[in-house]
């Protein structure tokens, strides 16, 4: 489990890892708007560029980028396979069998591909170099407009940062369990049909009574301490907006306002 | 023929910002037929040393020998399966691992995974259940609503029912109350002076180790810092404080008792025998 790379946050020290997580989350909306412009391959080109450059800023490899893809590979040899199928527009480019496989099917493809693809470098650029902590107040600061509309900014933020917060600690639960269990003869990877079942509710079984006490736990350990949600509430780590964020923004909306250009009116 | 580890390393998350070496290059033989306990600072390797002798954790270089296996780093030897059915290992707070509707299904799980038929494995359950002290009517309840000390009990129950030869115990008195301890601490030392079963106790408590452990192991930054009798290591308190380790009760009195002029011989290991030396020579001075 420890190879799951997609989402991951890397503790490094760069310029985008101390930008501020409003700006990136701001950012990083406004140039996935921008991806969904059809502003041909130069407009891919751009956003490329500006993602590689922000991936090399944050001294993150590209060899980790290429990880967080690969649990997309199959959907996209899927979709592929779906397009040959079902797309008969274009000019027909070769025949398997029977069967004519046209150009747009293969151009519709690499769209989307691309597309997927600038989509995880902008979003790795985020979630690799912001804690999740710093990325749920930021989701609460940009969410407190939306609170005259009566959306619950804060317990949003709150569900959002217990959820990540928990996360670890299940995958280490779900380890030790499966560790225990192994000792106790259970093999995960081999057996029938029955074992493997059985197999499975020996992890699934103590991994839900464990959450459960650990929620309860919580919720005790929060209530302890006083925390009633809607209360006005102070901050312990107190966000700043600095120049590099406001460049930051404002060089993903010109990505957006090019994009938009050379989608319309180039 | 001994456990014994050969330049064994062990990294977790090698080749990320997260790789943390818990074993760097040990080598240490663990004696059979005795109880060894391996001490230490939290995080100084001796979970991941234990994970070791049931090949959860395979080497990241070295080699494990234990009883007639030989693990090598970077192979993925067959049949792990049997080397953990004759290595019990019972996890900090094992009573996460029930899951079972009956405290006695729970129990013979880990046999029937071995391949012990239904019946048998309930007859080893039965035996298990009786050794660690859970009275019968407990037999046909659910796990999950026993108490915490209970469940501790049928979790090691669960491990003895499968009838390995060496018996690892991964802190199996935390959280105990101090007579669930020591009847724990006894029920061990019966598997090893009465079934002549390997025992290993990972710990914290010295007196514990001080009480009930033959050999004692003290780990520190992912390797042995030492290795010796339990008598000679508790022998005076020097080798404690060297290892940062508090010694137990009775040695530190010892200790006291010399700063004030007594004169306590070194053989000295428990406390009758200690109040018998004190009083010989008090009644010399009255």
């Amino acid at each position: 489990m420890g190879n799951f790379t997609l989402g991951r946050y890397i503790p490094l020290d760069s310029p985008v890892h101390r930008m501020d997580p409003r700006a990136k989350i701001m950012a990083m909306i406004l140039m996935l708007v921008a991806i969904f412009f059809p502003a041909g391959w130069i407009g891919y080109a751009l956003i490329f560029a500006v993602a590689a450059g922000m991936i090399l800023l944050a001294r993150l490899s590209f060899g980790f980028i290429w990880k967080s893809m690969k649990p997309m590979l199959f959907m996209m040899i899927f979709l592929l396979v779906i397009n040959c199928l079902v797309l008969h527009t274009g000019t027909p480019l070769f025949a398997i069998g029977a069967f004519t496989i046209y150009s747009d099917a293969i151009f519709q493809t690499l769209y989307i591909i691309v597309r997927l693809l600038l989509m995880i470098m902008i979003t790795t650029c985020l979630t690799a170099t912001t804690k999740p902590l710093d990325m749920t107040l930021g989701i609460e600061d940009l969410l407190k407009p939306f609170e005259r509309i009566h959306v619950p900014a804060h317990e949003i933020a709150m569900l959002i940062s217990i959820a990540l917060r928990f996360i670890p600690d299940l995958i280490e639960e779900t380890e030790r369990i499966m560790k225990a269990q192994e000792s106790r003869g259970v093999d995960l990877r081999e057996g029938k049909l029955t074992e493997r079942i059985m197999a499975i509710l020996s992890l699934i079984v103590p991994l839900f009574v464990s959450a459960f006490q650990r929620a309860e736990d919580l919720a005790n350990a929060m209530e302890a301490r006083g925390y009633a949600p809607g209360e006005p509430r102070t901050r312990y780590k107190v966000l700043r907006m600095e120049t590099r964020d406001y460049v930051l923004v404002t060089g993903a909306a010109c990505v957006l306002a090019a994009m938009i250009w050379l989608a319309y009116f180039a | 023929m001994p456990i014994a580890f050969e330049h064994v390393s062990h990294i977790y998350s090698e080749g990320t910002p997260y790789r943390y070496v818990a074993l760097s290059d040990v080598s240490l033989d663990i004696p059979e037929g005795k109880i060894t306990a391996i001490i230490g600072q939290t995080g100084s390797g001796k979970s991941t040393l234990v994970q070791h002798l049931n090949a959860l954790l395979m080497p990241t270089s070295g080699t494990v020998r234990i009883l007639d296996r030989t693990i090598e780093a970077g192979t993925r030897p067959k049949g792990l399966k049997s080397l953990r059915g004759q290595v019990g290992l019972v996890f900090q707070f094992p009573e996460y691992q029930l899951f079972e509707e009956t405290v006695l299904k729970d129990v013979a799980f880990g046999p029937k995974n071995f391949g012990v038929s239904e019946e048998e494995a309930a007859v080893r359950a039965r035996a298990a259940l009786k050794l660690v002290g859970i009275a019968p009517e407990y037999e046909e309840r659910s796990p999950l609503e026993l108490s915490g000390g209970q469940k501790r009990r049928v979790a090691i129950a669960g491990i003895l029912a499968m009838d390995p030869s060496v018996l690892v115990l991964d802190e199996p008195t935390a959280g105990l109350d101090p007579q669930g301890t020591v009847e724990m601490m006894k029920l061990f030392r019966s598997l090893n002076r009465d079934h002549g079963k390997t025992v290993l106790i990972v710990t914290h408590d010295m007196e514990q180790v001080f009480r009930w452990c033959d050999e004692v192991i003290v780990m520190a930054n992912g390797k042995p810092r030492l290795q010796t009798e339990v008598k000679t290591f508790f022998e005076d308190s020097r080798l404690c404080r060297e290892m940062d380790i508090l010694p137990p009760a009775l040695i530190r009195m010892k200790d006291a008792l010399r700063e004030r002029g007594f004169d306590i011989p070194a053989g000295i290991q428990d406390l009758d025998a200690l109040a018998a030396c004190i009083a010989g020579q008090v009644s010399h001075h009255g």
